[in-house]
């Protein structure tokens, strides 16, 4: 139990506070919060989870006071339950090849490791959805094993190719669109994660699982052939 | 069939309506327009504008039917002028209802003393939401169009016009307001009492560093005592944050859907399409409420 109580954030947002900390258990907490609080259908525009806090965002004052004690309810009733059944298991296939690991050698050189020491240290591992943030549909994942902490580069990337998977600190991500960023690329994966043209536009959800493995270039060319929905990528990779 | 061509796209000219809700768990920005009590007063003039509203920023765009005719209406504080097929031209104002036929282009030259526009059109403008919203987020590059309005774009607009019907209502009031009333922030008790006392007495210049995402304000330096990299947590629009340099940054409507800096305050909503209208070189203040 890490939920320390619920703070005002300005005449029309809740804070909903776990501590300053953060590890995978302060997020199951708060990821599992986030779930129970989003079933309450309650008259809010925005739910955000992060690290430890989730903030509530309503239309007004008025609408804001009227929902505060179905939260707190709910918070206190939940304490122990958990939503483990709702979130996914995902195994994401992931191409290092040298053509995407645009920063492999600064992870390499910082721990003194070779190329296929970083791809089995960083597919060996579950890693836990911490939120998604940042930009559209982007995986705050983690957390990597200690031999890849690496910090983000000096100078941030202007355009960091679309799907490539990164690491910076203890985190590792995907980008689900080309963008600019400071996460040292490290590989790709084959197809998209992000489709606006969904309901549920975003493939991985605050609470998932998501664990690689490393595909060969001419295998990650077949499977970007294929132009999968989300759907089909659920049915094809996630349990 | 009627149709309209953007003959001048003016700058920043998006389509907006009044947001983009419950995706921000996703990374989804609210964005909408940057002054809301403007569309909602267009509303009362062109009820049925399908959330389609035309944002524009200083310079506005010039629109030209090509086919058939519109009933529009702008909203805001502009000049504007109407070019008649037959070469004629006419004045016309913000507030009232405009019906253009073909050959017509209305050209909005600017907007006086304040930063946004808009346009609403009977029946919209034939497109088709993105996630439940019409709102344009060029950065993230979400939206019925994912990018700014350019020259040549086409809209076409099925339905008839439905009554040619003269409708004006009186200039909303936009009064401008430099004094801003602010609430507490998660962070505010990470500023020191000295920091605290500049924001309240201090007063703070608009820059030109400022657009859909957020104001840059530029003043006395606000030094967090803690940090100013904090752990990124949710944020919502009308936030004051302050990064390393001490110098505040009103988010606006196209946030970061989390931010890592700490935020010393917040506006209300009304006053975040208030402070949206303010030139850069407008002086502002803060007056703090107590905790709210």
């Amino acid at each position: 139990m890490y939920f320390k109580g619920i703070n005002s954030y300005g005449d029309r947002g809740l804070v909903l506070d776990f501590g300053n900390e953060t590890s995978k258990s302060i997020s199951q907490e708060v990821n599992d919060a986030f779930l129970n609080i989003s079933n309450l259908n309650l008259q809010s525009l925005n739910i955000v989870p992060s690290f430890n806090k989730i903030v509530v965002i309503f239309e007004n004052s008025h609408i804001r006071d009227q929902n505060k004690d179905k939260i707190n309810i709910k918070m206190n009733e939940t304490k122990s339950q958990s939503n483990k059944k709702v979130t996914k298991t995902w195994k994401i296939p992931a191409c290092y090849d040298e053509d995407f690991a645009l920063d492999i050698k600064i992870i390499q050189k910082l721990h003194k490791i070779s190329k296929e020491e970083v791809i089995n240290l960083h597919s060996s591992v579950n890693y836990y959805t911490y939120y998604i943030g940042f930009m559209p549909g982007f995986p705050y994942l983690g957390d990597v094993p200690s031999q890849l902490i690496t910090p983000r580069l000096a100078t941030p990337r202007v355009k960091i190719p679309a799907r490539s998977i990164g690491i910076a600190k203890n985190h590792t991500c995907i980008y689900p669109k080309v963008s600019p960023g400071g996460w040292n690329i490290i590989g790709q994966i084959p197809f998209d994660i992000f489709d606006l043209q969904s309901p549920k536009p975003s493939l991985f959800l605050p609470g998932d699982e998501v664990k690689f493995f490393s595909i060969s270039l001419p295998e990650f060319k077949k499977i970007k052939k294929y132009n999968f929905s989300l759907n089909d990528l659920i049915k094809e990779y996630s349990s | 069939m009627n149709s309209i061509i953007i003959t001048r796209a003016g700058t920043h000219s998006t389509i907006q309506d009044f947001g983009r809700f419950q995706y921000q768990h996703l990374g989804v920005s609210p964005s909408g327009a940057m002054d809301q009590r403007i569309i909602s007063g267009l509303q009362k003039i062109i009820p049925n504008h399908q959330n389609q509203f035309l944002e524009f920023a200083y310079v506005g765009p010039s629109i030209k039917v090509k086919e058939g005719s519109v009933k529009i209406c702008v909203g805001g504080n502009c000049n504007m002028s109407i070019q008649k097929n037959n070469n004629t031209q006419l004045e016309c104002q913000p507030y009232k209802s405009i019906n253009l036929f073909e050959g017509d282009e209305l050209i909005i030259h600017n907007t006086i003393d304040s930063v946004y526009g808009y346009i609403a059109f009977e029946h919209g403008l034939g497109l088709e939401p993105c996630l439940n919203s019409y709102s344009t987020d060029t950065k993230a590059g979400i939206g019925s169009i994912n990018r700014p309005l350019n020259d040549e774009d086409i809209f076409n607009i099925s339905k008839d016009v439905s009554s040619w019907d003269l409708i004006s209502i009186p200039k909303p009031d936009l009064e401008k307001v430099t004094n801003f009333k602010v609430y507490p922030g998660p962070q505010l008790q990470y500023f020191s009492d000295n920091s605290l006392q500049s924001f309240i007495s201090g007063v703070f210049t608009i820059t030109n560093q400022s657009d859909r995402m957020g104001i840059r304000l530029k003043g006395e330096s606000l030094i967090s005592s803690e940090s100013h990299d904090i752990l990124s947590e949710g944020i919502l629009p009308g936030s004051i944050q302050v990064p390393s340099d001490g110098q505040p940054i009103v988010l606006m409507r196209d946030i970061p859907c989390t931010g890592g800096y700490p935020k010393i305050a917040i506006l209300n909503e009304v006053d975040i399409s208030r402070i949206s209208q303010l030139p850069p070189g407008t002086k502002i203040t803060f007056d703090l409420q107590t905790i709210y």
